[in-house]
């Protein structure tokens, strides 16, 4: 069985601080996570939660000072284990008197890309990031978003099978941001794992078929984004409105859904909140028995953003 | 190795897209062009006749008096190799150690490190590709400059000296020794300023130990092994000139030590800044 793209087991890292280095910051705390081949992983969690520690650890830019990292089985930080990534990393710069293609040329060079390589990959990736023209122009006189797609074509070029992108659409434009993320979904298509760090909660969920959420070092959630963020037993429910009689039962589990339209003018919208199957099945039985006809009922899920809020504020205990 | 050259070439792109070094390289120019052009030189029968410079007569006249030889071509073109060997060891390593003190700094700061180390190289193969990219970029200025006035005076005099060119060796070598203290002080600080600060001090402090023998009998008994010991262990960058003199007029060195203990400076800064930036976090 092949192993998985990124495995991260108990990884710890502190740094040390002061001048006899006697402090120290805790960035990780004992974080274990697997990231399977083929899916878009989002890593979410406020400033400080150690976001950035993690990739760079994964990356080998930062030594853990516990547990382990691995990267499609390879220890992370070898040359072995990068020899299959790439990184874009947030608020990346290359050297301004490079041209597009001399930049790209050099850093494919430090990837280990042939040369042949390297002159058939470069125009069609020059192409494919929407700079085409541009290849011949100093990098200095690149705008935000050229410069990210710029970032994102040198970590394409040695083909990797797993890509991290830190903050890839910061700074960058509402038209900018969709570019990079089509080109997300299309890399993901073609079977390579994206390992996303992002603040923008809405690309995240956009994109990301998994997430996790780090506080103050520590992993507090993990999983697919339409299981972490579905409310429990909680059901939208949209049907012809319901009769005075239902309205009004007071053992009727359901309410009028607090906002959303309904989807046309003879339909409304309601909130279902039922103890367990056989509740949701006897309240449907009741609305069908009252000549209620019903559209479409789905669990309730609540925006990444709320779910993230409520992770992040929630107690630490709890 | 392919990542490592392209360090290699990366660096070596990035000094010689500073001003200061494009300034070098067209002063260096000038000279050679001085030398080609401005300096003419009759020559009778293998001797020196006649010098003018920028078209007026410069040719010494012997004096009958004090019985000193008449300028000999020999003596013509050690002359002029050994003005461009001393400005090219002490002006060229300064101006190359401020044109080149950033370069660690900048490669390893937010958003530059990053791109780098996450390639499929280990970290001491990435420094050795930077430290191999600053050497070659200022070999490359040191031989355009100092081979080029070699090759101009010999074709024009026919008097050949290749104990010149290991001079040309010795100032890149001691320009590698005085970037290890650069290196040093970037993997340490990050900071191009304390670099240049620390390059140049060793260099100023090389001033007050090239007089050791005069200086190290009149201190105490405390004083003088810490003058010896500072002696041995820092750059003897001053008492070098004396070798690259010697080697520009094709005579003996009288002794190698201090070249040697300033690669040996240069070896063990090299080694800490290696050690030190393998285990640093970024």
């Amino acid at each position: 069985m092949a192993p998985p793209a990124l495995s991260v087991s108990s990884l710890s890292k502190t740094y040390r601080t002061g001048l006899l280095r006697r402090s120290g910051v805790q960035a990780l705390d004992g974080v274990s996570l697997t990231v399977e081949e083929g899916a878009i992983f989002g890593l979410l969690g406020p400033n400080g939660a150690g976001k950035t520690t993690l990739v760079k650890t994964l990356l080998g830019l930062v030594h853990p000072t516990g547990g382990t990292a691995r990267l499609f089985g390879a220890p992370a930080g070898t040359p072995a284990a990068r020899q299959r990534i790439g990184f874009v990393p947030e608020n990346h710069r290359f050297p301004g008197f490079f041209t597009a293609t001399e930049t790209l040329h050099a850093y494919g060079r430090l990837a280990d890309v042939p040369r042949t390589a390297r002159a058939e990959r470069i125009p069609a990736l020059l192409d494919r990031l929407d700079l085409d023209g541009r290849g011949d122009s100093k990098v200095k006189t690149f705008s935000k978003g050229m410069l990210q797609r710029l970032g994102l074509a040198q970590a394409l070029l040695n083909e990797p099978d797993l890509l991290f992108l830190d903050e890839p659409t910061g700074g960058v434009d509402p038209v900018g941001r969709r570019a990079i993320r089509d080109i997300v979904v299309e890399l993901r298509d073609e079977g390579k794992t994206i390992f996303l760090n992002s603040h923008l909660l809405s690309e995240v969920e956009k994109v990301c078929s998994q997430i996790a959420i780090l506080r103050d070092g520590s992993l507090v959630r993990q999983g697919r984004v339409e299981t972490l963020t579905a409310v429990e037993r909680v059901y939208d429910l949209v049907a012809t409105p319901l009769p005075a009689a239902l309205r009004e039962a007071p053992d009727l589990p359901l309410s009028s859904a607090p906002s959303g339209s309904a989807p046309a003018p003879d339909l409304a919208r309601y909130r279902v909140r039922a103890e367990d199957r056989a509740t949701l099945n006897a309240v449907l039985d009741r609305l069908r028995g009252a000549d209620v006809q019903i559209e479409s009922i789905t669990p309730l899920r609540q925006s990444l953003e709320d779910y993230f809020i409520d992770v992040v504020d929630a107690p630490r205990d709890s | 190795m392919r990542p490592l050259l392209g360090l290699v070439l990366m660096t070596f792109r990035e000094l010689w897209a500073r001003k200061i070094v494009l300034g070098l390289f067209i002063v260096s120019s000038l000279v050679l062009l001085a030398v080609t052009f401005a300096l003419n030189l009759d020559v009778v029968e293998g001797s020196l006749a006649g010098i003018r410079l920028f078209g007026q007569d410069a040719m010494p006249e012997a004096d009958a008096n004090d019985g000193a030889s008449p300028l000999t071509l020999t003596r013509l073109v050690v002359a002029v190799e050994s003005v461009v060997a001393g400005a090219a060891y002490w002006i060229g390593i300064l101006l190359a150690l401020f044109a080149s003190a950033s370069l660690f700094p900048d490669l390893q700061s937010d958003g530059r490190v990053e791109l780098v180390l996450s390639k499929p190289m280990g970290r001491v193969q990435a420094l050795c590709g930077h430290v191999l990219g600053v050497w070659a970029a200022v070999a490359a200025l040191t031989l355009y400059l100092m081979g080029g006035v070699w090759l101009i005076m010999s074709l024009k005099t026919g008097v050949w000296n290749p104990q010149f060119l290991l001079s040309l060796l010795i100032v890149v070598g001691m320009f590698a020794a005085m970037y290890g203290a650069v290196a040093l002080m970037g993997v340490w600080t990050e900071s191009t300023a304390l670099g240049l600060i620390v390059s140049y001090g060793l260099i100023f402090v090389s001033m007050v130990l090239a007089a050791a023998d005069q200086i190290a009998p009149t201190l105490g008994p405390v004083g003088k092994p810490v003058f010896w010991g500072l002696y041995h262990a820092l750059p003897n960058f001053t008492e070098v000139t004396r070798i690259v003199s010697s080697l520009a007029r094709g005579a003996a060195v009288a002794s190698w030590y201090p070249l040697v203990s300033s690669l040996l400076f240069g070896g063990v800064a090299y080694t800490v800044t290696g050690y030190w930036f393998a285990r640093r976090d970024f």
